[in-house]
C-alpha cells in the first residue's frame, strides 16, 4: 500500500461509522445479521465503498470493476433477512446451511466475493434509527418530491411523509412516481381515474399499522415500497371500497430502498475520505409484459 | 344473549374472538334452524368430505357472524375483501367460505384493530347484511389432491404435465417447450391476471416448472430441476434476488412472479364445484377478488 497513512481497514470504517451515526449503536441480534461486516475479514483494508440495496453479483461485478473491495448493503446476499422480525415482514425462515452450502447460486457468489477479497457489510438498523431517515429522504429526492411543500415530516424524523402534489389524477401521479423513479412494475390499487393530491411515502414494506398511523394524515393515496397479500393489500382495497382512501402504489422493494443507499454513500463521504464511495443501483429486478 | 343492548365493543370483542357471533341486531328471535341448512351445518359436511383428520390448532375457523343462522346462500373465494362481500350481498349470498382473512393478518387478530375505523365499517357491514365468513385455508391444501392447486391445474390445463409424486408447494410441470414470455401471456389470459413480473430471458425457452411456493428455501431446492420458478407472491429480496443472480451467474433460468390470486384463486372455484356435490339446499358461487393490482408503466 502506497499511502500507508490514508489506510482504513473494514474494522475501522464500522468503528468510524459508529461514531458518526449519531444514535446509540443497537446491539447484535441473535439471528446473525445485524448491522457489520456480513461476510470478510475485517481487517481487510478498504479500497473503495459501494453502496446498493443489494450485494447482487451485478453490483459484485462492478465493484470489482471499479477497484471497489466494499460493499455496504441493506439486503442480505444470501436472500434471506432469516428471523428478523418474521411476524413483521412475513420472511421465510432462513435456508438451512446445508441448503446453501450445496446451492449452485450461493456458492457461486461465495466464489465471487472470496476470489476477490470482498467485504460485504450489512448496514440498516442503525442507519435506519438515525434522527434523520435517509431511506425516505433518498426515496423523495428521487421522486423529485423535496421541493414540494409537505406538512409533516419535513426533517424526515419518521419513516413516512405526506406531499401536497398538483391534482391529478391516480394512473398520471403513478405513471410519474414510475419514471421519476425509472421503473417498470410498479403496482397499483384503487380507480385510475379518482382525482389524488395529498400522497403520503414510505420506504420498504409496509404493514397494516404502517397504514393506519398515515392515514391519520388523510392521504387521498399511499406510495410504498411492497405489502403482504393478505395483510396491507386487501387492507388497501377495503380502503378504496369503503370510501376512505384512493390508492395504493407500490413501487417495489429494491425502488423504494436504493435511493436511501445514495443517500448512504451521501453522507459516507462526509466522513470518509480516504477511499472513493460510490452508488450502484441494484436495478429493479422484475420485467412485465407491458414493457417487454 | 340480547344483542340489541351490548355495546358495540362489547360485541367487537365477542365476534372477533368467535364465541358468540350474532349479527342479529334488530331482528326478531329466529329458530336456528329455521331455513334450510345453517353455515355450521355446511362446515360439518365439510369435515365429514375434506378426508382429514381436523387439525388443531387451524385457521379454518368462524370469523365473523352467525353460524346457526340459516343461510341463503354461500360464496367461495380466496379473499374475503369488502367488494366480495358486496358482490356476495348482490348475489344473495351471505355465507362466505374465504381462502385468505377477512381482517389482514394471518389470523384474524383483532386486537389492535378495534379503533381502526375501517375495520368498524366492515364489521358493521357484515352485521346489517346478517353475513357469516368462514375461513377455509389448511384443510383445503390438505384434501388430496390439494384443492388449491387441483384448481389451478384445471384452468391452466396443466394436470396432463404435472410430474408425479411432488408434494403439493413444489409441484413440478413438464409443459411443451415454450419461450418465456409467450407462457407469461398464456397465464396472463387464464389466470385472469394483470400483475404478472417476470425475471429472465423474454425469450428463455421453458418446459419444467416448478411452484417455489411463497418462500426462498423453496425455490433453492427446486432450481436445479427447473428452468423457470413459479411464485405465488414471495418477498421480493428472496426469489427475485435469487434468480436474477442465477442469471447473472449463467444459468438458463427464470422467474414468474405472480400475485397470490394468481396461484391460489382459481381453487376457490374448485372448492364451489366440489361443495355443489354436497351442499344442494342454497346456490353455490365462486366470486373471484381477482388480481388486486394494475401496473402502473
Amino acid at each position: 500500500m502506497e499511502d500507508v497513512k490514508g489506510m482504513l481497514t473494514g474494522q475501522e470504517l464500522m468503528q468510524r461509522i459508529q461514531k458518526n451515526v449519531g444514535v446509540p449503536w443497537q446491539s447484535q441480534r441473535p439471528d446473525g445479521f445485524a448491522d457489520g461486516v456480513n461476510i470478510g475479514n475485517p481487517e481487510t483494508v478498504v479500497t473503495g465503498i459501494v453502496t446498493s440495496y443489494a450485494a447482487t453479483v451485478e453490483v459484485l461485478r462492478r465493484a470489482v470493476a471499479s477497484g471497489r473491495n466494499t460493499i455496504l448493503c441493506r439486503e442480505t446476499p444470501f436472500y434471506s433477512r432469516g428471523e428478523r422480525a418474521p411476524t413483521a415482514y412475513r420472511n421465510a425462515p432462513a435456508p438451512p446451511k446445508e441448503l446453501t452450502d450445496k446451492d449452485s447460486v450461493c456458492r457461486f457468489k461465495q466464489d465471487l466475493i472470496s476470489e476477490n477479497n470482498l467485504l460485504i457489510i450489512r448496514f440498516v438498523d442503525n442507519w435506519d434509527a438515525r434522527n434523520t431517515n435517509g431511506q425516505l429522504r433518498g426515496l423523495v429526492r428521487a421522486l423529485g418530491w423535496d421541493q414540494l411543500s409537505h406538512n409533516r415530516n419535513d426533517d424526515y424524523s419518521t419513516s413516512a411523509a405526506v406531499f401536497q402534489v398538483p391534482v391529478t389524477s391516480l394512473g398520471n401521479l403513478a405513471r410519474s412516481i414510475s419514471e421519476n423513479l425509472k421503473i417498470r412494475s410498479a403496482r397499483v390499487i384503487g380507480d385510475p381515474q379518482s382525482s389524488v393530491s395529498v400522497v403520503a411515502v414510505t420506504h420498504g414494506v409496509i404493514l397494516v399499522s404502517d397504514a393506519e398511523r398515515m392515514l391519520r394524515e388523510r392521504p387521498d393515496v399511499v406510495v410504498a415500497g411492497d405489502a403482504v397479500e393478505w395483510e396491507a393489500v386487501p387492507y388497501f382495497q377495503d380502503l378504496v371500497t369503503a370510501g376512505r382512501a384512493k390508492g395504493l402504489v407500490l413501487v417495489g422493494n429494491e425502488a423504494s430502498e436504493d435511493p436511501g443507499m445514495l443517500e448512504m454513500a451521501r453522507w459516507l463521504k462526509t466522513f470518509v475520505t480516504e477511499v472513493p464511495i460510490e452508488w450502484i443501483s441494484a436495478g429493479e429486478p422484475f420485467w412485465t409484459l407491458r414493457n417487454v | 344473549m340480547n344483542t340489541n343492548t351490548m355495546s358495540r365493543r362489547k360485541f367487537c370483542q365477542l365476534a372477533a374472538s368467535g364465541i358468540v357471533l350474532a349479527p342479529s341486531f334488530g331482528r326478531a328471535y329466529q329458530q336456528p334452524n329455521a331455513g334450510p341448512i345453517t353455515a355450521r351445518e355446511v362446515v360439518q359436511r365439510i369435515r365429514q368430505h375434506v378426508g382429514v383428520t381436523w387439525r388443531t390448532p387451524t385457521a379454518d375457523e368462524f370469523k365473523v357472524g352467525d353460524p346457526d343462522a340459516s343461510i341463503t346462500g354461500i360464496t367461495t373465494t380466496f379473499m374475503s375483501n369488502f367488494e366480495v362481500l358486496q358482490r356476495s350481498v348482490a348475489a344473495g349470498n351471505n355465507f362466505i367460505i374465504t381462502h385468505e382473512p377477512t381482517f389482514w393478518s394471518a389470523t384474524d387478530i383483532i386486537s389492535d384493530l378495534k379503533d381502526d375505523p375501517l375495520y368498524q365499517q366492515k364489521l358493521k357491514y357484515i352485521a346489517e347484511n346478517k353475513l357469516v365468513v368462514w375461513r377455509f385455508h389448511d384443510h383445503w391444501h390438505a384434501h388430496r389432491p390439494d384443492g388449491i392447486f387441483a384448481g389451478w391445474n384445471r384452468v391452466m390445463g396443466w394436470d396432463q404435465y404435472a410430474v408425479a409424486g411432488t408434494t403439493p408447494f413444489s409441484h413440478e410441470y413438464v409443459i411443451p417447450e415454450t419461450r418465456l414470455e409467450d407462457l407469461a401471456k398464456e397465464m396472463h389470459a387464464k389466470l385472469n391476471l394483470r400483475s404478472l413480473r417476470l425475471v429472465g430471458n423474454p425469450d428463455l425457452k421453458v418446459s419444467r416448472l416448478g411452484n417455489g411456493g411463497h418462500y426462498i428455501p423453496q425455490c433453492m431446492n427446486l432450481l436445479p430441476r427447473v428452468d423457470a420458478i413459479m411464485v405465488f407472491e414471495c418477498r421480493e429480496w428472496e426469489a427475485a434476488e435469487y434468480v436474477r443472480d442465477a442469471i447473472a451467474a449463467g444459468q438458463k433460468k427464470a422467474l414468474i412472479q405472480m400475485p397470490h390470486e394468481g396461484g391460489e384463486e382459481m381453487g376457490m372455484d374448485e372448492c364451489a364445484r366440489w361443495l355443489r356435490t354436497f351442499v344442494s339446499e342454497v346456490p353455490v358461487k365462486f366470486i373471484a377478488s381477482g388480481d388486486p393490482f394494475w401496473l402502473a408503466a
